[in-house]
């Protein structure tokens, strides 16, 4: 039986639902370490500028082992992390100020449960490159996992908020990583 | 059906006939597993996705927090299935275990929390891997290499960190302050609770066995491999 959206919670929730649902079948880091499309770009351009930081160059990473290295290196932005925070905790306010603090972390404790799925796409792109890195694994699980989260707030504080956040699930979506901004540029793997 | 070590209980279903203190026992450990993993994430895990120190410790680090979680859900569904009512399988519902009161306050007591409480949850959990209730014997066995993964984790992060002077000095004050919490995680000695769990072959040691097996890895751990140093602490609890 289908049931109609009723309002703008139930319309909130049914979007939410469905982009839940449709996680497990993105294709996730299928495109790693490919060539940069117009597309790639614009969307990573999209993602920095919307998180309120200045336009920084969009560059590519080669492979699994440079992505690691490029996410430890110690000239990581704290800029970019602590904008990505604030804007989560704005779209979390707006999301429960629409719909209470309840429904929205039982709405996000679903997602998590079905984004914890994703290491096995990881770990299968991983090995697809001739790789067996557990760690390195949980930790492309840990950030697509992350993405999904804040994807899932941006719908649910609703009126096109968490532009950042659409645009950085963009990427996972297209089978990328966005890696952040390390040393003034931003990494797309 | 008697439950014993030799006669072990395969279902939820088959838990129904055991003895009234066979299924109150099995209630209390999977409760206990339930509350304390999902408090464990709460007040480690998830706040340590801040603290770590590059963005790839900080995925890693949500991912453990997502596994650490994980563990509360498998034992939660196992609860339900055996009639635990949802509020006892929560921290607001049931206290937590003291190694939780540890304020966690930097990324090196983060890697020294994984490094040792990790290492007894290890010990704990291959205990039940043996329990004479294979629901929970085969929960054991799924969330094992989980565990290993965040045990090996402590023991990573803690050699790269103590390459440095301040950083070994950081780690050596952690293990300091969080190390005597430790050997009461294993219970008292001579407990009630522990030997009706053996009785019924729900796990195979004593508390006092399994903490001496702690001590002993952990020091192999601590002083064979990191070379740094033990408190010395009262071993029973």
């Amino acid at each position: 039986m289908s049931v109609s959206p009723r309002g703008p919670a139930d319309a909130a929730f049914a979007e939410f639902a469905a982009f839940a649902a449709a996680v497990p079948a993105l294709p996730w880091f299928t495109a790693v370490g490919t060539p940069l499309t117009a597309t790639v770009i614009a969307a990573a351009e999209t993602y920095v500028v919307a998180l309120g930081l200045a336009p920084c160059p969009v560059a590519p990473v080669g492979g699994w082992r440079e992505a690691a290295a490029v996410t430890q290196r110690p000239d990581w932005s704290r800029d970019w992390w602590q904008a990505e925070n604030a804007n989560e905790q704005a779209l979390r306010r707006q999301g429960a100020g629409r719909f209470g603090l309840e429904p929205l972390l039982a709405a996000l404790t679903a997602l998590t449960d079905i984004s914890v799925g994703l290491h096995e796409c990881a770990a299968a792109a991983l090995a697809g490159a001739g790789l067996a890195d557990a760690a390195l694994a949980k930790v492309a699980a840990g950030a697509a996992a992350q993405a999904c989260h804040q994807r899932g707030l941006a719908l649910l504080a609703g009126d096109g908020a968490g532009r950042a956040f659409t645009a950085k699930f963009e990427l996972f979506a297209a089978g990328r990583w966005p890696l952040g901004i390390v040393g003034g540029t931003c990494f797309v793997f | 059906m008697s439950a014993t070590a030799a006669a072990p209980i395969k279902s939820v279903d088959a838990l129904k006939a055991a003895p009234d203190e066979y299924r109150m026992a099995v209630r209390k450990i999977v409760r206990s597993h339930a509350v304390n993993e999902l408090y464990g994430a709460r007040v480690y895990d998830e706040p340590a996705i801040a603290l770590a120190p590059t963005p790839y410790l900080k995925w890693l680090t949500c991912r453990i927090a997502m596994e650490e979680y994980g563990h509360h859900v498998r034992f939660r569904q196992l609860g339900e299935q055996i009639g635990i009512p949802e509020s006892e399988m929560t921290p607001e519902g049931r206290k937590p275990l003291s190694i939780f009161e540890f304020p966690l306050t930097t990324w090196e007591e983060f890697c020294v929390v994984k490094l040792l409480a990790d290492l007894a949850e290890i010990i704990q959990v291959e205990d039940l891997m043996k329990c004479s209730f294979l629901p929970l014997r085969n929960l054991a066995k799924v969330t094992m290499p989980e565990e290993i993964f965040h045990s090996q984790f402590g023991k990573d992060t803690c050699t790269e960190l103590i390459k440095t002077e301040d950083g070994r000095k950081k780690v050596q004050a952690a293990i300091d302050r969080y190390f005597p919490m430790m050997p009461a995680f294993f219970g008292k000695k001579d407990s009630a609770n522990n030997a009706l769990y053996r009785k019924y072959g729900i796990k195979q040691r004593t508390n006092e066995d399994m903490r001496a097996d702690f001590l002993k890895r952990v020091r192999d751990l601590v002083e064979g491999h990191l070379k740094l140093k033990l408190p010395e602490v009262a071993e029973a609890a």
